[in-house]
């Protein structure tokens, strides 16, 4: 008992000064701080990114997505002008309008 | 400000592209008004956009007598200390009366919006004597005259009167438009003078100067200015000893996109700002969109629902300043 004791108070003794020595070593101290670097950096270059495509998103939605509707339905509008006018049988406009 | 800006008529193309070879130093066009030396670029670059509603109504009495009336009703911007910017709700109506005496033919412009319709317009205005008044609730009241003496000689008077005092100012323009050289001579309250001159060096490149002496804040001035055109594109810079230097580049893709870059820079200030814009002119609509180097991307949607019935939309992203103003209105008449 005695002895197995000694040797769990022995091993008890041992092991808390391996995980210490580990813990405290050099290698692991970088090693968090390097974890922790690469967590920030990456939570700010995911921040950074969503700020830009919210700015970038945004943008477009004012800038571009207006004129694109316009455009199309300016499109739509002068196919339907087409379709008139081939209806109405005047085979010479479509004609030139094509050209 | 329709009528101010009459475009280039198909003639005046076609003759710039005819002499293009050979310079007739003793027949070169006329160049634009001093003013007016960044027209296109303004027309794509400063649109104007509002915040909140908007309503305007145009009626004309007769050929040659006008009512406009028009509703704002929105946030508006009032200067603070703070770097943010405080927002009080506002509402004004504005009425105003516009008399045109024409030559030619009689149209209506909208002062308000260079309009969608500007094509079938084709500007051939001819006006001999217009007379604009604007009254505004908040007691502003503003009067424009414009009177045609002879094919050569403009007079214009703009004046404005407000009940903040040092606000209120008017001023008197006398344009004499040569062959090939337009000469400007202005008068202003508190002893402003000024004059400016430009006159066609080629057929496409015109150089103009502008003196100002001012005698309530004592000061005086120079500028330079030039201004390089051709069909398909326009370049005009603009030098002051007051320190702003301003470039402006237009390219016309065709008679419905244009393109437009301005840089402006002040000397003592410091202060740099450059922006991209485009102006898509579509048979139903007009678009124009521009972003700048502050961060503010700003677009205005103007669509022609039926004829003489406009909707207007506008939309403004500053996104330094997290400032987001958007507008709708309508024009009727």
């Amino acid at each position: 008992m005695a002895a197995k004791r000694v040797g769990a108070g022995k091993s008890g003794g041992g092991e808390p000064n391996i995980l210490a020595k580990i813990s405290n070593s050099e290698i692991v101290s970088q090693g968090r701080r390097a974890a922790g670097d690469a967590v920030e950096v990456s939570k700010k270059l995911l921040w950074s990114t969503g700020k830009a495509a919210w700015i970038a998103g945004t943008t477009f939605l004012i800038l571009v997505v207006p004129l694109i509707i316009e455009m199309d339905r300016e499109s739509q509008l002068n196919e339907i002008e087409l379709q008139q006018a081939s209806l109405l049988g005047a085979p010479p406009s479509p004609m030139q309008r094509g050209l | 400000m329709a009528d101010l800006l009459p475009p280039l008529t198909a003639a005046q193309v076609d003759a710039k592209t005819k002499v293009d070879e050979k310079v007739d130093y003793s027949n070169l066009p006329c160049p634009v008004p001093y003013e007016e030396l960044h027209r296109e670029a303004f027309m794509s670059l400063k649109a104007d956009n509002f915040e909140g509603l908007r309503f305007d109504f145009t009626k004309a009495l007769n050929q040659k007598f006008s009512l406009s009336h028009s509703v704002m009703m929105g946030p508006t911007e009032v200067p603070s200390q703070s770097s943010e910017t405080i927002k009080i709700p506002t509402a004004n109506y504005e009425f105003g009366a516009n008399y045109f005496d024409p030559k030619v033919i009689f149209l209506v412009i909208s002062c308000f919006h260079v309009l969608i319709v500007m094509k079938e317009m084709k500007m051939t205005v001819n006006i001999q004597l217009m007379l604009i008044g604007r009254v505004m609730t908040d007691g502003r009241m503003t009067a424009r005259v414009k009177a045609d003496l002879t094919d050569k000689l403009v007079v214009k008077a703009n004046a404005q009167i407000t009940n903040e005092p040092h606000l209120s100012h008017a001023m008197f323009n006398f344009d004499y438009m040569g062959s090939d050289y337009r000469a400007q001579l202005q008068l202003g309250n508190s002893a402003l003078i000024g004059a400016t001159y430009i006159q066609s060096v080629t057929n496409r490149l015109s150089l103009g100067g502008e003196v100002f002496w001012a005698g309530v804040p004592r000061k005086s001035g120079i500028g330079y200015a030039a201004r390089y055109e051709t069909d398909k594109m326009v370049a005009s810079a603009q030098v002051a000893s007051t320190g702003a230097v301003v470039m402006n580049y237009v390219q016309k893709i065709s008679d419905k996109v244009s393109l437009a870059t301005d840089f402006m820079y002040n000397y003592f200030s410091r202060d740099v700002t450059a922006s991209v814009g485009y102006d898509y002119i579509l048979r139903q609509a007009r678009v124009r969109g521009k972003i700048d180097s502050n961060g503010v991307a700003s677009a205005l949607l103007e669509e022609r629902l039926s004829m003489g019935l406009n909707f207007l939309l506008s939309a403004e992203l500053d996104h330094k300043k997290k400032d987001y103003r958007f507008g709708f209105g309508l024009t009727v008449g």
